[in-house]
């Protein structure tokens, strides 16, 4: 029953406990809906693309309705973004994001945002407003272009 | 949809007699501090929930989840007109049968930009059989409403020799003294107290049917869902909307909801179902387990909108539901009290837990039968790896006493 297959959904792939802590945190603010799902932590950003591949691939090729956001830790690499969409096929790409903390999320609470639900629900007020508080922080601002085609294509459609 | 008119006017009188309209909303915004002393499992006992719009209880079987809300009814009892002591508490319900200690109950919630304060203590002394009333006392913004010790109350609007006056040992002030009028402390904090959901559904137990007698006030079964379901639309017929809209995203083949008289003074529900194959209607009681605690949950954030904003304890809301629906039920809980009312969970299922944070999820603990229940925030132990998997082979590290 959920979500509906019929409609666009989203799903969010979490590195970890502390990315899906952003994502939640980012969800119960936004306010419910059934069509956007949590799944289960890849344990690693090499997993997240590992299991994007293994399992979501061949559902978003039968559903084009599927949407993904990969949250992966850059580590400290922004040019991890460009390494992890290589392993997104072309025909996919407009319904794939991937995001993350530069770092990782641990270090936007000592740059104190305050803890992960926290940051989650500012995050979320910065995509309810067209603002840039939170995303426009030196950890996240690397996400612009790919906040930008979030706040396009899934805030106003799934969220 | 149920028709309103009529049954909406009929069942608001029931509710608001002698002509007394709907009294407003009462702003609950969180709880400020809830302690429970000598109480079965609690000893000592504070609940860190102060800055938590939703926070989720998580523990082994017997750390004292469920008592904890057991605690809540007492004070939702007393507010909905309990007052024998003997009703509401036995000698069991002392920890380890200490009757020598007191067991007090105190809580201190934020109502429309007040501090209301309420405490009361139970003893049993020698040669008693039946607890009786040690001490009470409400506060609004550190102020008494009143105060009480054993028989003697003291109502504080007054300092006149009237306002001084005796009850009963045996029974609890707070619902017996007269309320002035919809503003008066002693009616917001009682209503309130009342209005409360501590849930703890038994779906097979709820059959949808009713007395004619609707009510704002769910026991922990929500065996009188009847009743609840035509007291909160009869309360705010607009109600509806809210509770429609959930079912329709949770069930797409979801109707609507009917109430249809089925005898003198009784109803009972009836769901509708409609796709392009057909339609069927079904009694609330042929639904399955999981669809009733949709439905319950449907009136649950209706409530929230219409009567609260509320205080919802539940007691594992994931009993019942797919594994497919547990995140969703949960998140569009937490999301209905984001920002006003509170919501407490309790919960041993993993995509439960993982729809919460690590701020506001608790963890309950003892470590035997003769030790009371510790909490302390998940944020506060450090967790081996993952949450589930430390939960699994029973590693969180606890610190003790």
């Amino acid at each position: 029953m959920a979500p509906n297959r019929e409609r666009p959904y989203l799903y969010v792939l979490p590195e970890d406990d502390a990315n899906r802590q952003l994502a939640i945190g980012f969800l119960v603010e936004y306010g419910t809906t059934r069509q956007a799902m949590m799944l289960a932590e890849a344990n690693g950003w090499h997993e997240v693309l590992k299991i994007f591949r293994d399992v979501h691939v061949k559902e978003m090729n039968t559903n084009a309705n599927q949407h993904m956001v990969l949250l992966i830790d850059f580590d400290g690499h922004a040019e991890r973004l460009q390494q992890a969409k290589t392993a997104v096929p072309g025909h996919l790409s407009e319904r794939v994001f991937i995001l993350g903390v530069l770092g990782e999320p641990e270090d936007l609470k000592k740059a104190g945002l305050g803890h992960f639900a926290e940051i989650g629900k500012a995050l979320a007020k910065d995509c309810r407003n067209g603002t840039n508080e939170t995303w426009g922080h030196d950890l996240l601002r690397h996400n612009a272009d790919e906040v930008d085609r979030l706040r396009e294509r899934i805030i106003p459609n799934l969220l | 949809m149920m028709k309103q008119s009529k049954l909406a006017l009929k069942v608001r009188k029931r509710i608001f007699p002698l002509n007394r309209f709907p009294q407003p909303c009462i702003i609950f915004n969180v709880i400020r501090r809830f302690y429970v002393h000598n109480f079965r499992c609690l000893e000592n006992f504070e609940l860190p929930v102060s800055d938590k719009p939703s926070a989720l209880l998580i523990g082994k079987n017997g750390s004292g989840k469920t008592t904890v809300g057991l605690a809540f009814e007492i004070l939702q009892r007393i507010a909905r007109g309990t007052n024998r002591v003997g009703d509401l508490l036995k000698l069991k319900d002392f920890a380890r049968g200490r009757s020598d200690v007191p067991m007090r109950f105190e809580i201190e919630a934020e109502l429309e930009g007040r501090i209301y304060g309420y405490n009361v203590a139970f003893e049993l002394p020698r040669n008693f059989k039946e607890l009786r009333v040690l001490e009470e006392k409400l506060t609004a913004d550190g102020t008494p409403v009143y105060s009480r010790r054993a028989a003697q109350v003291q109502l504080a609007r007054s300092q006149e020799k009237d306002g001084s006056f005796r009850i009963d040992w045996h029974l609890v002030a707070l619902p017996l003294i007269q309320e002035q009028s919809a503003k008066d402390p002693l009616s917001i904090f009682r209503r309130c107290l009342a209005n409360m959901l501590v849930l703890r559904p038994m779906p097979s137990l709820i059959s949808g049917a009713s007395e004619d007698d609707p009510t704002l006030h769910p026991n922990p079964q929500v065996t009188n869902f009847g009743e609840w379901f035509s007291g909160v639309l009869a309360s705010t017929p607009s109600a509806y909307t809210k509770i429609e809209g959930y079912l329709k995203q949770v069930l797409p083949d979801f109707k609507d909801i009917k109430n249809p008289v089925i005898g003198t003074d009784s109803r009972s529900l009836i769901v509708q179902f409609s796709s392009n194959q057909g339609s069927l209607a079904l009694p609330f009681e042929d639904l399955s387990d999981g669809e009733k605690c949709f439905v319950i949950s449907a009136v649950v954030l209706a409530a929230n909108d219409a009567c609260g904003p509320l205080l919802c304890f539940w007691d594992e809301p994931d009993n019942y539901l797919a594994l497919s629906e547990v995140g969703h039920f949960v998140l569009a809980l937490r999301s209905a009290f984001r920002s006003e009312g509170q919501f407490i969970a309790t919960s041993h299922n993993p995509e439960a837990i993982r729809s919460f944070t690590e701020e506001n999820t608790l963890v309950l603990y003892r470590r035997n039968h003769l030790e009371p229940t510790l909490v302390r925030p998940l944020s506060d132990l450090q967790v081996n790896g993952d949450l589930i998997n430390a939960l699994v082979r029973d590693g969180l590290e606890l610190p003790q006493p």
